[in-house]
C-alpha cells in the first residue's frame, strides 16, 4: 500500500512563505485564499521568547472528519491517502470546514482577482469558476501525483510530480513521499529525528509531520 | 507554553451565519413541538395544527439551510453520503417527515405517531451534525448532543403551551411538563459546561457560554419556571413562560453555533531546536 | 496546467542582493503562470536551484495592470506632491527624440557643468541589482561620458556601508559572511540573513542548524533570524561596539593566551609591529619598514626580516628609529620604549570589561563572559581542514553585522571589533570563519582573490582617495564630494555610489556653516531607474522637494512612483520577464552566494512584452544610434561591458560591427558565444538559443577561492589588523586638508580615525542631535529601528498584491511592532492605529504587540509609506524614513548613516481599540 504523508522541518523552516506563494501560484488560488500558510508563533515572555514558523496546511488525514460530515461525497479519502473534493459535486455546504480541526478549508464566496473585478492575463488563465462556492483545501498537488503512475516517476523523489510547496521550499523543510515504504525520504528522517503531528488526540491520523528534533537514539 | 500573539488562538468559526443557526433553532422548536403535540392528542385529531406549524418551522430552518449552501442548485447531492454524513441523514429524514406529516393530515391522524418519532430522528441527526464537526471543540463535545436534544423538546413544549390556548383551552399537564423539561435542559446546560471545562475547550467559547449564564439561568429557566407555579393562579403567565423558554433556547443555540464556536486552532506541541540547544538564562538577570 | 501549450522556461531573479538565482517560469499560451525552482541548477546553486518568495511576485509584476506600458511626458511644468503631473502618452520615437535633444542641448553645453561636476545624473538603486536589468545601457552611459552618481537613493549609505569600506579595507570583504557551511558558531548582530540572504544563505544555514551550530543573535528585536536563532540577546540599540569590546577583553583579560591563535597573530598579522610613544608605527630608519621585535636576537627589526619570530607581546627599548606621521612628516626616536600592536590592544580594552558594558549594553555580564567563551570555544585552535587538497586551518566561529550595526556612528568601531575577534582566533579567511563574499570598490571584480596584491608595511595594496597635499582632490568631481571627504571610499566605479550620497541631497538645499565647496548645481538630466529615493531616503518629504527641483528627470519606470512623480518623461522598459541579458554567475557574489562555480547565467524574454515596453538593450542601442554615439557605445559593449566577457579575447572573436545598430538579440548572442568560449578556454562556444534552452553555463572553481588566507600567505601580506596606524594618519591628513581650507563642519567625522576605536556614546549620539535641534530627548522616549521584509525587497515591489497577501502571516507587515508591556502603559492595544512621531514628522500605523522586542525600542519592516505607487498607497503603512532625519552631525565618517530615530508613539486621537 502506499500512503503519502508530508514532513516539516520546524528546525529549517523561516517563515519566508515561498510555499505559501509557490501554491498559491501553482493552484491559481484567488487572493485571499491559501491552502497553505505558514504561521508565526511567539512564545514566552520577554526577553525569555521564541518564535517559532510552523506551515499549515490540510494534513490529509487516515481518518478524515471532513470524509466522514460531507453529505455529498464530494470530499473523498483515496487508497494512496489522499483526500480529495469534487467540485462539481460540492454543495458547498461548510459542514467540512467545520469538521476540519486543522483549519485547512475554506469557501470562497466570490469571484476575486489581485487587483479588482479584472482578471490579469495570467488569472484568466488560471481561474477556475468551478471552485467558486464549493469547499477547497491543499490537495497534496494531486495532478502531479495522478502523473507520477503515467509517468513512471516517483512524488518527493522527482520534482515534476511532487507537490510545488515542497518543490519550492527555500530551506528545505519539507519532504514528501510514500511513509509505507521505508526507504522513502520521508521514513527515513522520521527514524533519524522526533516529530509530532497536530492534534493526534483526535484520532484523525494526520499525514503531516512536524520534526523539531534528532532523534536522541542517534545521538 | 504562554502564547504572546494572537496567530495560533482559535477564532470563530465564520461559515455558518444566522441562517444555519435558523435551522437548529427552527429544526429544534419545530421537531420538539412535533413531539409533544402527540401528547396532546395521542390520536392526531386535535393536533394537525400544532404539527403543521411545526413542519414548517423545520421547513423554515431548512430553507435557511438551503439559502446558507454555495451551490443551491445542487442541494440534491445532499441524500449521497447517508452511510456516515448525519448532514445526509438530517436530509434523508426530512421528505419522510413532512411526508409522514402531510399524510397525516390529509388522510390519517393516527400517523402523528410515525411523524412524531421522525421528528425526533431529525432532531436528534441535528445534535449529531454538531458532535461530528471535530473542528468546533463546543460542538464535538459528547454532551452537546444531549443539551441540543433537551433545549429542543423545551422550546417544542414552551410553543405548546404558548399555542395550545389559541386552539384548545391551557392544559395544566405542559406546565408540568415544561418544569420538568426546565429542569432537565439546566442540567443538561451545566453538565455541558462542566464538560467543556474539563476538556478544556478554547477559553474564548468558555467566556461566550459563562456570558449568557445568568441570564439563561434566570430569564430562561428561573423565571419560567416561577411563571409556571403562577399559571395555576394565572393562567396566562404559562405563555409568558413558554415564550421566555424558547427565546432562551433559541439565544443560547444561536451563541452555540454562532458565537461560541470558536475552531479548534493549531497546536505545536514541541518548539523546534535550531542548532545547538539555547542555554538557560534567568530571567531576573533583567 | 498541462496543455501542449506549456512550457518551462530558464531564466534568474536578481531582485535583491542576495541574487542571482536561478528559476524557471512556466508559461501558457504565451502567459507566465508560475514560478518555480531550476531544479537543473539544484547541485551547482547554493540554494539548490530555488529563488525566494520574491520572485514568485515577478508573474503578477508581469501583468500588474498598473504598469506605465507607453511612454509618457509631463504636461504639468509645476513639480509637487501636489501637482498631478498630467503625464500623456507618446509614441517611442516622440520620446527619444525628445530625450536626443535634451542630451544634445547638453552636449553643447559642455559635459561638466561650471562647477565642475556632471552635467547628468544617474540614480540606479537596490545595491546594484539594477545592473542586472539595464541590458547594454551600460555601454552607452560609458559611450556618453562623465556621470554623476552622487544622488543615492539609500543603497550605499543606508546598506552595510562601513562593512563595504572597511571590510575591503581589511579582507577585501565588500559584504561579509560566515563560512555557513563548516562553521560551530556564530555571533551575528543584527545580521538578518535569513530574511535577507535569499535562498543561499536560507539553505546554508538551515543545513547548519540540524548540523548542530549554534547562532547567537544579538538584535533589539527578534528578527526573522532572531528566531531562527539558538539564543537572542536582546541588545539596547546602538551598543554593539560597547559589547563587542567586552568580548574582546574577556578574551583578552579573562583567558588564557592559548586560547587565541597565536601563530596566526604573530605571522598574518599587524599585532606585532611595534608601536611608540606617538601611537605610530616605530620604523626602520633606512628603509621606514615598521619594525618587530626578534625574540631571539632581542633587537628591532624591520616585519620582513626572514627567519625571526617575532614578539607579540612586551616592551622593548628601542634604540633608534623613525615614525612617519601625516603629510610624511618623519619623527626620529631614539632610546625610546616601544610596545606592539597586539599590547595596545590590551591595554586598550582593559577599560571594556563586561560589567562595564553591561551597563551600557542591557546585557548581563555572565551573559557577555559566556558567549566570549563559548566562541573560544568553539575556535578550534590549531586545528586544520583539508579543502580542495590543500590543508587550511579550521576556525569555525565567525562574527556578522547587520544593516545599521555596520552603518552610522558605531560602525567602524563595530567593524574593527568584529575583524578583531576573527582575528584574535586566526579565523579570518579560512574554513569555518569569517569570510568575505564578494569586491566592489577593488578590481577585478569577479575574483576577489586577484584584487590583493602586495602594498607598503606588509598589508594588501588599498586604493584609497588621496589625502596628501599634492593630490587631495580639494574640488569634488561628483555633488557627494566622496573622492574629498571619504579617503576610504576609492574612486573606483563603485566609489561614488558609496560616497555621502546624503550630503548631495543635503546640500541641494542646506549647506553647513562655513561651507566654502564649490556651490552644488543641480543636474541639467537625471536618470532614475529601479531607484525610488523619495521613499528610500531619510526626510524623504523634505528630499522630494529636491528631486522637485531637478530641471529634468528622465525615469525608466515601472509605475508611476513617488520619485517619478516629479519626472519629465517615463520610459517603460521591459522588465525581469520580458527582455534578455546575460550576467556573470557565481564566483564572487554578495552576501551568501558561495558557489563552487563560475560562469553566466541568462535572462531571457519569457514572455512578450506587455504593452509598448521596450527591452532595455533596443532602448540603449536606440540612444546611441540617435545620439552618433554607435561606434563608442558598440565598441564598450565589444569591450564586456554590456555582458561577461569582451567580446574579443584570446582565441576568439565575436566583436560586433562598431557602426551598425545591432537587435538586442545579436548583442547578447555575440556576448553569449564569447562568455561561452572564455569560461572553457575556446573548448566550446554556446550561443544564444543554447542558453535559451539551458538557462546558464557553469564552470567548476575550487572551493578554497572562498577563502583569502591562502593568498594572503602566498603573497607574504599580512592582515591590517588589530592596530590602524594608516588610518590614524589618513584621518590626520584629510584633517590638514580640510583645515587649511578651512572646513571644520567635517571635524565630528574626523574624530573616528584612530588606531584603536574608543567607547564614546554612540546612542548619545542621537540626543544630542536632538537637542541640537532644539527638541527634548525626553519627549521622544523610544528607539525606532528598521528591518527588511523576507517577502519585499526594499521599496521595489510594493505594488506586487502576492506580497501583500503572504507577508501578511509574517509578524510586522500590518504596522509598527511594540513591546507589548511597554503598549499597555501607554494605553494602546493590539491593532490600534498609532501615530509615530520624531521631531521632524509623523508616520501611521497599526500598533502589532509582542513580546520579541526591547520595551524601550520600536520597529518598522521595510520602506512604505507610498502616496503615488499604485497599490503601495492604499496600504497604510508606516515608514521610518518619513520620521527619520538626515543630517550632517548623524553622518560618520564613512559618509553613512543608520536606520534609527527617537520617536513617540501615542493612538491616533479619536480612535477607540
Ligand atoms: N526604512 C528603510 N529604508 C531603507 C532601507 C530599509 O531597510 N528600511 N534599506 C535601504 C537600502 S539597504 C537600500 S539598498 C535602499 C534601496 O532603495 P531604492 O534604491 O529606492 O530601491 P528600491 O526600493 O528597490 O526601488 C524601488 C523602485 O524601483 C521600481 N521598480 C521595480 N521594478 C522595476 C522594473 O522592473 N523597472 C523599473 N523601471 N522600475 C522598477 C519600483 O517601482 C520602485 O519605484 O533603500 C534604503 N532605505
Ligand atoms: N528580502 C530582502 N532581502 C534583502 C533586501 C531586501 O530588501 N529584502 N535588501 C538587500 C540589501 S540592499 C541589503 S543592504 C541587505 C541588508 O541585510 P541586513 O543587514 O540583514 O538587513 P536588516 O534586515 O535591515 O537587518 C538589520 C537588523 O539589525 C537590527 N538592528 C537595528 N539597529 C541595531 C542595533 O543597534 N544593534 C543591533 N545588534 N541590531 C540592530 C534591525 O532590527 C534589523 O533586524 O539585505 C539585502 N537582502
Ligand atoms: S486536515 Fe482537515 S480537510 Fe484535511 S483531511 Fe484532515 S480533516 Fe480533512
Ligand atoms: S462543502 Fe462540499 S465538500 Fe464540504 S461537506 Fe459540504 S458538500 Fe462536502
Ligand atoms: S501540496 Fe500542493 S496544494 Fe498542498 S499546499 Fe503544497 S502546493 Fe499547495
Ligand atoms: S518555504 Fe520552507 S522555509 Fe519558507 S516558509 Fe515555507 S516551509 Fe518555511
Ligand atoms: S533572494 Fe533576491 S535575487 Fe534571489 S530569488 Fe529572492 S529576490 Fe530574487
Ligand atoms: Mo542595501
Amino acid at each position: 500500500m502506499t500512503r503519502y504523508a508530508m514532513t516539516v522541518d520546524l528546525r529549517r523552516c523561516v517563515g519566508c512563505q515561498t510555499c505559501t506563494a509557490a501554491c498559491k501560484q501553482k493552484n491559481g488560488t484567488a487572493p485571499g485564499v491559501q491552502w497553505r500558510k505558514v504561521l508565526d508563533i511567539e512564545t514566552g515572555e520577554f526577553p525569555d521568547v521564541r518564535r517559532t514558523f510552523m506551515p499549515v496546511a490540510c494534513m490529509h488525514c487516515d481518518e478524515p472528519p471532513c470524509e466522514e460530515v460531507c453529505p455529498t461525497t464530494a470530499t473523498q479519502k483515496r487508497d494512496d491517502g489522499l483526500v480529495s473534493i469534487d467540485y462539481d459535486m460540492c454543495i458547498g455546504c461548510s459542514n467540512c470546514v467545520m469538521a476540519c480541526p486543522y483549519e485547512a478549508r475554506s469557501i470562497a464566496h466570490d469571484v476575486k482577482f489581485a487587483y479588482g473585478d479584472k482578471p490579469m492575463a495570467n488569472e484568466a488563465k488560471m481561474f477556475d469558476p468551478a471552485r467558486i462556492e464549493v469547499a477547497s483545501k491543499c490537495t497534496f498537488c494531486i495532478e502531479r501525483i495522478d502523473q507520477a503512475h503515467e509517468q513512471g516517476l516517483t512524488p518527493g523523489v522527482h520534482p515534476e510530480v511532487t507537490p510545488a510547496c515542497v518543490n519550492s521550499c527555500a530551506s528545505g523543510a519539507m519532504l514528501f513521499g510514500d511513509i509505507e515504504d521505508p526507504n522513502s525520504n520521508v521514513s527515513k528522517l522520521l527514524k533519524e529525528t522526533q516529530s509530532f503531528r497536530q492534534h493526534e488526540e483526535l484520532g484523525t491520523g494526520p499525514g503531516v509531520y512536524y520534526i523539531w528534533d534528532k532523534n536522541d537514539e542517534e545521538l | 507554553m504562554k502564547n504572546s500573539n494572537s496567530s495560533i488562538y482559535s477564532k470563530v468559526q465564520r461559515n455558518w451565519d444566522w441562517r444555519a443557526a435558523g435551522n437548529f433553532i427552527g429544526g429544534g422548536v419545530g421537531s420538539g413541538l412535533i413531539f409533544w403535540s402527540i401528547l396532546l392528542s395521542p390520536l392526531g385529531y386535535d393536533s394537525l395544527w400544532l404539527m403543521l406549524a411545526g413542519l414548517a418551522l423545520v421547513g423554515t430552518g431548512l430553507f435557511c439551510v438551503w439559502l446558507e449552501i454555495g451551490r443551491p442548485w445542487r442541494a440534491l447531492n445532499v441524500f449521497k453520503h447517508v452511510s456516515t454524513s448525519w448532514m445526509s441523514r438530517e436530509a434523508i429524514v426530512a421528505p419522510p417527515l413532512f411526508a409522514a406529516g402531510a399524510a397525516c393530515w390529509l388522510f390519517e391522524p393516527l400517523l402523528a405517531w410515525p411523524t412524531a418519532l421522525l421528528a425526533l430522528l431529525f432532531l436528534y441527526s441535528q445534535s449529531r451534525i454538531l458532535l461530528a464537526d471535530k473542528g468546533i471543540p463546543a460542538w464535538r463535545h459528547p454532551r452537546c448532543p444531549q443539551l441540543v436534544i433537551t433545549t429542543g423538546l423545551t422550546e417544542g413544549c414552551g410553543l405548546l403551551i404558548l399555542a395550545l390556548p389559541l386552539i384548545d383551552t391551557h392544559q395544566p399537564w405542559s406546565w408540568a411538563l415544561m418544569l420538568i423539561l426546565l429542569g432537565l435542559r439546566v442540567l443538561a446546560w451545566q453538565h455541558y459546561r462542566a464538560g467543556l471545562e474539563q476538556a478544556s475547550a478554547p477559553p474564548a467559547c468558555q467566556k461566550k457560554f459563562t456570558a449568557i449564564n445568568p441570564q439563561f439561568l434566570w430569564l430562561g429557566h428561573i423565571a419560567p419556571a416561577v411563571l409556571l407555579g403562577f399559571a395555576f393562579v394565572q393562567a396566562e403567565a404559562a405563555m409568558l413562560a413558554g415564550i421566555l423558554a424558547i427565546g432562551s433556547g433559541a439565544w443560547m443555540k444561536y451563541t452555540l453555533i454562532c458565537k461560541a464556536s470558536f475552531i479548534q486552532g493549531y497546536s505545536m506541541q514541541h518548539i523546534p531546536v535550531r542548532g545547538q540547544r539555547a542555554p538557560q538564562r534567568s530571567v531576573s538577570a533583567h | 496546467m498541462n496543455s501542449s501549450n506549456t512550457k518551462t522556461v530558464p531564466s534568474y531573479c536578481y531582485n535583491c542582493v542576495a541574487g542571482p538565482d536561478p528559476m524557471k517560469v512556466e508559461v501558457v499560451d504565451g502567459v507566465a503562470t508560475q514560478v518555480m525552482p531550476n531544479f537543473d541548477a539544484c547541485d551547482s546553486h547554493p540554494g539548490k536551484g530555488r529563488p525566494c518568495v520574491k520572485a514568485y511576485g515577478l508573474v503578477q509584476k508581469t501583468y500588474n495592470p498598473h504598469r506605465v506600458l507607453q511612454p509618457m511626458k509631463r504636461t504639468n511644468p509645476n513639480k509637487g506632491m501636489d501637482e498631478d503631473p498630467g503625464f500623456v502618452p507618446i509614441s517611442w520615437d516622440e520620446a527619444l527624440t525628445l530625450l536626443t535633444d535634451k542630451l544634445n542641448s547638453i552636449r553643447a553645453k559642455g559635459l561638466i557643468d561650471e562647477q565642475g561636476t556632471p552635467r547628468t545624473a544617474a540614480t540606479f538603486g537596490h545595491g546594484g541589482t539594477p545592473m542586472y536589468y539595464m541590458g547594454t545601457f551600460p555601454a552607452f552611459l560609458a559611450s556618453w561620458g562623465p556621470i554623476d552618481f552622487s544622488f543615492g537613493s539609500g543603497q550605499g549609505v543606508k546598506c552595510v556601508h562601513s562593512e563595504h569600506l572597511y571590510g575591503e579595507f581589511w579582507h577585501r570583504a565588500f559584504t561579509v559572511a560566515a563560512d555557513t557551511p563548516y562553521t560551530r558558531y556564530v555571533l551575528s548582530l543584527g545580521t538578518n540573513v535569513d530574511a535577507t540572504g535569499g535562498p543561499c544563505a536560507i539553505a546554508r544555514h538551515a543545513d547548519a542548524r540540524v548540523r548542530g551550530y549554534k547562532r547567537v543573535q544579538v538584535e533589539p528585536h527578534q528578527s526573522v533570524t532572531g528566531a531562527t536563532a539558538a539564543e537572542w540577546v536582546p541588545i539596547r540599540p546602538k551598543t554593539d561596539a560597547a559589547f563587542m569590546f567586552a568580548l574582546i577583553h574577556s578574551m583578552l583579560h579573562d583567558h588564557p593566551r592559548n586560547e587565541l591563535d597565536i601563530d596566526f597573530l604573530r605571522d598574518q598579522t599587524a599585532s606585532p609591529y611595534l608601536v611608540g610613544p606617538d601611537g605610530l608605527y616605530l620604523r626602520d630608519p633606512d628603509s621606514a619598514k615598521p619594525l618587530i621585535w626578534d625574540s631571539e636576537q632581542q633587537q628591532a627589526v624591520p616585519f620582513d626580516r626572514v627567519n625571526v619570530i617575532p614578539a607579540l607581546e612586551g616592551t622593548f627599548k628601542v634604540g633608534h628609529a623613525i615614525s612617519v606621521d601625516a603629510d610624511d612628516e618623519r619623527h626620529q626616536l631614539n632610546d625610546i620604549e616601544a610596545t606592539t600592536g597586539f599590547n595596545k590592544l590590551l591595554d586598550h580594552v582593559a577599560q571594556y570589561s563586561p560589567d562595564w558594558a553591561a551597563r551600557i549594553c542591557d546585557i548581563p555580564a555572565d551573559t557577555i563572559r559566556r558567549i566570549a567563551s563559548e566562541y573560544l570555544d568553539n575556535a578550534c585552535i590549531g586545528e586544520t581542514i583539508e579543502i580542495d587538497g590543500a590543508t587550511l586551518p579550521f576556525r569555525p566561529v565567525a562574527v556578522t553585522l547587520g544593516k545599521s550595526v555596520n552603518n552610522g556612528w558605531g560602525a567602524y568601531e563595530c567593524c574593527w571589533a568584529r575583524t578583531v575577534m576573527a582575528t584574535l582566533v586566526g579565523a579570518l579567511e579560512v574554513p569555518g570563519g569569517t569570510l568575505g563574499t564578494t569586491v566592489r570598490l577593488n578590481r577585478p571584480h569577479e575574483d576577489r582573490l586577484r584584487s590583493v596584491k602586495p602594498g607598503i608595511d606588509g598589508f594588501m595594496e588599498q586604493k584609497l582617495n588621496p589625502t596628501d597635499k599634492e593630490n587631495w582632490v580639494a574640488k569634488p568631481t561628483g555633488r557627494n564630494a566622496h573622492t574629498t571627504l571619504v579617503p576610504i571610499v576609492g574612486s573606483s566605479a563603485w566609489s561614488q555610489a558609496l560616497g555621502p550620497t546624503q550630503l548631495a541631497w543635503m546640500f541641494q538645499k542646506d549647506r553647513p556653516e562655513g561651507f566654502n565647496l564649490p556651490e552644488p548645481t543641480k543636474p541639467d538630466i537625471w536618470f532614475i531607474f529601479r531607484s525610488n529615493p523619495a521613499i528610500s531616503f531619510w526626510d524623504t518629504r523634505s528630499l522630494n522637494k529636491s528631486i522637485a527641483d531637478f530641471p529634468y528627470t528622465v525615469s525608466f519606470a515601472y509605475t508611476l512612483d513617488e520619485t517619478n512623480w516629479m519626472a519629465d518623461l517615463l520610459l517603460p522598459e521591459a522588465t525581469d520577464l520580458e527582455s534578455t541579458q546575460l550576467i556573470p554567475i557565481g564566483g564572487t557574489k554578495f552576501v551568501e552566494q558561495f558557489w563552487k562555480h563560475k560562469g553566466a547565467i541568462l535572462r531571457q524574454k519569457v514572455v512578450e512584452p506587455q504593452g509598448e515596453a521596450k527591452d532595455f538593450t533596443w532602448i540603449s542601442t536606440e540612444l546611441a544610434k540617435r545620439m552618433d554615439l554607435l561606434d563608442k557605445y558598440n565598441t564598450a559593449i565589444n569591450r564586456g561591458a554590456g555582458g561577461v566577457a569582451p567580446l574579443r579575447g584570446e582565441g576568439y572573436d565575436f566583436s560586433l560591427d562598431i557602426n551598425k545598430a545591432h537587435q538586442p538579440d545579436e548583442i547578447w548572442d555575440a556576448v553569449c558565444k564569447a562568455t561561452s568560449t572564455e569560461l572553457s578556454n575556446n573548448e566550446e562556444t554556446k550561443d544564444l538559443d543554447w542558453y535559451k534552452e539551458n538557462g546558464l553555463y557553469l564552470k567548476p572553481i575550487p572551493q578554497k577561492s572562498w577563502y583569502l588566507y591562502p593568498t594572503m600567505k602566498e603573497l607574504g601580506i599580512r592582515f591590517e589588523m588589530p592596530y590602524q596606524e594608516r588610518l590614524l594618519r589618513i584621518g590626520k591628513e584629510l584633517g590638514n586638508r580640510l583645515h587649511e581650507k578651512d572646513i571644520a563642519w567635517w571635524d565630528e567625522q574626523l574624530s573616528e580615525y584612530s588606531a584603536l576605536p574608543e567607547w564614546h556614546d554612540i546612542p548619545g549620539r542621537w540626543e544630542t542631535a536632538l537637542k541640537n535641534e532644539g527638541a527634548d530627548p525626553d519627549d521622544y522616549p523610544f528607539w525606532l529601528l528598521a528591518t527588511k521584509s523576507m517577502q519585499y525587497h526594499t521599496g521595489a515591489n510594493v505594488s506586487i498584491q502576492l506580497m501583500r497577501e503572504v507577508s501578511q502571516n509574517v509578524r510586522g507587515h500590518t504596522g509598527v511592532i511594540m513591546n507589548s508591556n511597554s503598549a499597555a502603559k501607554l494605553g494602546i492595544a493590539n491593532g490600534d492605529r498609532v501615530e509615530i512621531r520624531s521631531n521632524i514628522g509623523v508616520t501611521i500605523g497599526r500598533a502589532e504587540l509582542i513580546q520579541g522586542v526591547r520595551p524601550d525600542t520600536l520597529v518598522i519592516v521595510g520602506q512604505f509609506d507610498h502616496w503615488a505607487t499604485p497599490y503601495a498607497k492604499d496600504l497604510e503603512m508606516p515608514s521610518l524614513n518619513t520620521i527619520a532625519p538626515m543630517s550632517l552631525e548623524l553622518t560618520d565618517a564613512t559618509g553613512s548613516g543608520a536606520d534609527i530615530v527617537r520617536v513617540a508613539i501615542s493612538k491616533v486621537k479619536g480612535e477607540t481599540s
